[in-house]
């Protein structure tokens, strides 16, 4: 109770801080020695909202994302979980960690004009790998980056409920339900890009359909949508104009692919053609183009990749180094990336996410405030982020 | 029965002494007559159970103390167990206990315990008895030669270890036929092979070596006799090692996946990292093939290599990982 009404007065203080300096940055240098003065640990918050701001001095603290940004820029991205608990607390709260701003501080001195580096979070399951990616986007997007998030990219790889021979190459296969559904994420998060990115080709689509050089990107969008027979293939237009136009010296804008679970993209399928054999990922048109924007041939921006065994098939369990769920030819792909390893909670992380859902009024269990019941959250989660969700979700 | 018989050799031996089928009833006679037979002694009551198979316990003496009670502390063991015999709790003066223990037990002491017992045991091989073996084998060995007296001599003058078991039983037949088995023992790096002719003896012995040790074991037994079977043995080795010299035509097919070790120069890696540098421009204009050389030749380019080879060589780790990573921000300067 005392220590909310502490965080509560020194958000206080930190709002009449704000009023007297007008930079952003400028602000929270202030805060921070406001804050710092009692226990720096108990300290949770931050208010530096702008992921570009943020250092190693916010690391272990929370930071609300605003909820328009939350809407537009991920409609389908955040983890399950997270977008329950989003709606519990009516706030989106992450942590900043260190890999993201690791992630964030080279993202900042990247050359445009140079290829773009791929970078992968790895880690054990649920230590919160598609976490940072969340919060790396987040920075892309408050930098006015385009945004291409593929959210899972072991669902374009099962469950696929209608299966269609591509009227593009006859040796591949569509995904129209995927593939429209990507196509209205897109064009929520990157609506401001869509009147702005004209085609550079002629695409047509059917005897009737076809869309002229020149014409806008949201047309282009806009007819994949609207016609779920060519989806896929539209995909394929949206992905190829934007990886050519990106880093050329007329377009001002940039480019972020985020992919998560991008060894999905190398593994095995259980989607099955009609005589039973199963469809390499290759034959899969979504997975056919996304594979040319993971190269290298093209500039002004950043791919960033996280592995995930969580949804991916024919793995074991306990795999989590980039070679094991890459494979072979995945590794060959993908190198030279960056790899970027994404631990189990610090202590003080752990500390900040237990405070946090102290003050939240999560944790109902009386023991569990006690020293003991810390310990013993402690024990049973091995502070593995995921794992500390799910135990105090009963408390 | 036998008492019966005892009874009837008794009559008989006393009428006739000098019987000579009868020496062996002679010796039983002179020794029986101390027991009570079954008809004299206390069974008079006790009915016999069917006729001819009377079997009557006689009744038992009591054992007196043991004989660890009179074991002197220096005594000469190896005449108390000479050779191998089961383990008898009154012969051997130590407080062994084996056993599972019950609740609130322990384990059971020895006298009649029946696991030690079963499990065979080593009393007749203290240290002083195999001095003493030791002693009475001296007689038939030679010397051993005194150049040889580090391991690594024996190593280098005596490559080939060759290894097989005489077996000793009593039984209707002296030969048994575990004894024609024959183990060869060679470390390659006293063989003169060159690079190619190693892969390809590690290819054809498979799991016969040990990369550990680096020791080849062959162990032959197809043969009925030892000395075969040594023969073959070395046959074996012969044909090994010329045929591993030996380059034949359809190697030239082999493939990436047959590579023993992971090799950095035209693999998937390099070729990536090149393009990729070039695309950067890092190196001046000029021809493809300087180009090449000029990257291939930055200490960055070679620290990658390094590490991509380690990591696929040693497989993954957090370690090698870690290294992976710096040696790309390194090369791609981040």
């Amino acid at each position: 109770m005392a220590l909310q009404r502490l965080s509560f007065r020194l958000r206080q203080t930190v709002t009449h801080v704000r009023s007297l300096h007008t930079s952003g940055c400028g602000q929270q240098q202030a805060a921070v020695v406001v804050e710092s003065e009692p226990e720096p640990l108990s300290v949770f918050r931050t208010q530096e909202n702008d992921p570009a701001c943020q250092s190693e001095k916010h690391m272990g603290q929370y930071y609300a994302l605003p909820s328009p940004h939350i809407r537009t820029l991920f409609p389908h991205g955040l983890p399950g979980r997270f977008e329950q608990q989003l709606k519990t607390f009516n706030e989106a709260c992450m942590m900043v960690r260190k890999p993201s701003l690791e992630v964030i501080s080279y993202l900042k001195k990247t050359d445009f004009s140079k290829p773009s580096l791929r970078y992968l979070f790895y880690g054990l399951a649920g230590s919160g790998k598609t976490m940072s990616l969340c919060h790396t986007v987040h920075f892309c997007y408050t930098q006015g980056w385009l945004v291409l998030h593929i959210p899972d990219a072991h669902i374009w790889m099962k469950n696929c409920k209608e299966l269609m021979p591509s009227s593009y190459n006859e040796s591949r296969f569509d995904q129209p339900l995927q593939a429209s559904e990507w196509l209205r994420n897109f064009r929520i998060t990157n609506e401001p890009f869509l009147s702005k990115i004209k085609t550079k080709q002629r695409y047509v689509w059917t005897k009737r359909e076809f869309t002229e050089e020149g014409s806008l990107l949201g047309q282009l969008v806009d007819q994949g949508i609207s016609r779920v027979k060519s989806s896929s293939d539209v995909v394929g237009a949206v992905l190829k104009e934007l990886r050519l136009q990106s880093g050329q010296p007329e377009s001002d804008f940039r480019m972020a692919v985020a992919v998560d679970g991008v060894n999905a993209l190398w593994g095995r399928s259980t989607i099955k053609k009609k005589d039973k054999s199963p469809v390499e990922p290759d034959e899969l048109t979504l997975v056919y183009n996304l594979k040319k924007l993971l190269t290298k041939d093209w500039t002004g921006g950043a791919i960033l990749t996280t592995l995930s065994q969580t949804g991916s098939l024919y793995t074991p369990k306990f795999a989590y180094l980039p070679q094991e769920l890459l494979g072979k030819r995945g590794f060959d792909s993908m190198d030279p990336f960056i790899p970027v390893s994404v631990p189990n909670y610090s202590e003080k992380e752990f500390e900040s996410c237990y405070l946090y859902l102290i003050d939240r009024h999560w944790l109902q269990h009386p023991q569990s405030r006690t020293e003991e019941g810390k310990k013993e959250i402690i024990f049973l989660s091995n502070r593995n982020p995921s794992m500390m969700d799910r135990i105090c979700a009963s408390l | 029965m036998a008492s019966h018989a005892s009874k009837a050799f008794l009559s008989l031996g006393r009428i006739n002494l000098s019987g000579v089928g009868l020496h062996k009833s002679l010796s039983r006679a002179t020794y029986a007559t101390g027991l009570p037979t079954h008809s004299g002694g206390g069974n008079k009551g006790r009915p016999e159970r069917g006729h001819g198979q009377g079997f009557v316990k006689r009744p038992r003496r009591s054992s007196g103390p043991p004989r660890t009670d009179k074991m002197a502390v220096d005594q000469d063991w190896s005449s108390v167990y000479p050779t191998a015999t089961p383990f008898r709790p009154s012969t051997v003066p130590l407080p062994v206990r084996m056993g599972y223990p019950m609740k609130g037990g322990v384990p059971p002491e020895k006298k009649g315990n029946l696991e030690l017992i079963k499990i065979p045991n080593f009393l007749h091989l203290t240290p002083v008895a195999i001095r003493k073996h030791c002693e009475a084998l001296k007689s038939f060995c030679t010397e051993w030669p005194s150049a040889l007296d580090t391991d690594a001599k024996c190593d280098e003058h005596f490559p080939i270890k060759v290894e097989s078991t005489d077996y000793i039983s009593a039984g209707p037949s002296l030969r048994n036929p575990s004894a024609r088995v024959v183990h060869l023992k060679v470390k390659l790096s006293s063989l003169n092979l060159d690079d190619h002719a190693r892969k390809k003896m590690l290819k054809l012995v498979g799991e016969r070596y040990c990369k550990d040790t680096d020791i080849l074991s062959l162990t032959a037994d197809r043969c009925p006799l030892r000395k075969q079977n040594q023969e073959y043995a070395m046959y074996l080795l012969t044909v090994l090692y010329h045929e591993s010299w030996k380059t034949e035509a359809w190697e030239a097919e082999k493939t990436v996946a047959d590579m023993e070790e992971y090799s950095w120069e035209e693999s998937p890696s390099q070729k990536n990292i090149l393009s990729m540098l070039v695309r950067m421009k890092v190196a001046g204009e000029g021809e493809d093939e300087e180009v090449r050389e000029q990257l291939l030749g930055k200490k960055e380019v070679q620290e990658y290599k390094d590490s991509v080879t380690r990591l696929m060589n040693e497989g993954e780790s957090e370690i090698t990982i870690l290294q992976y990573k710096q040696a790309v921000k390194k090369v791609l300067n981040l």
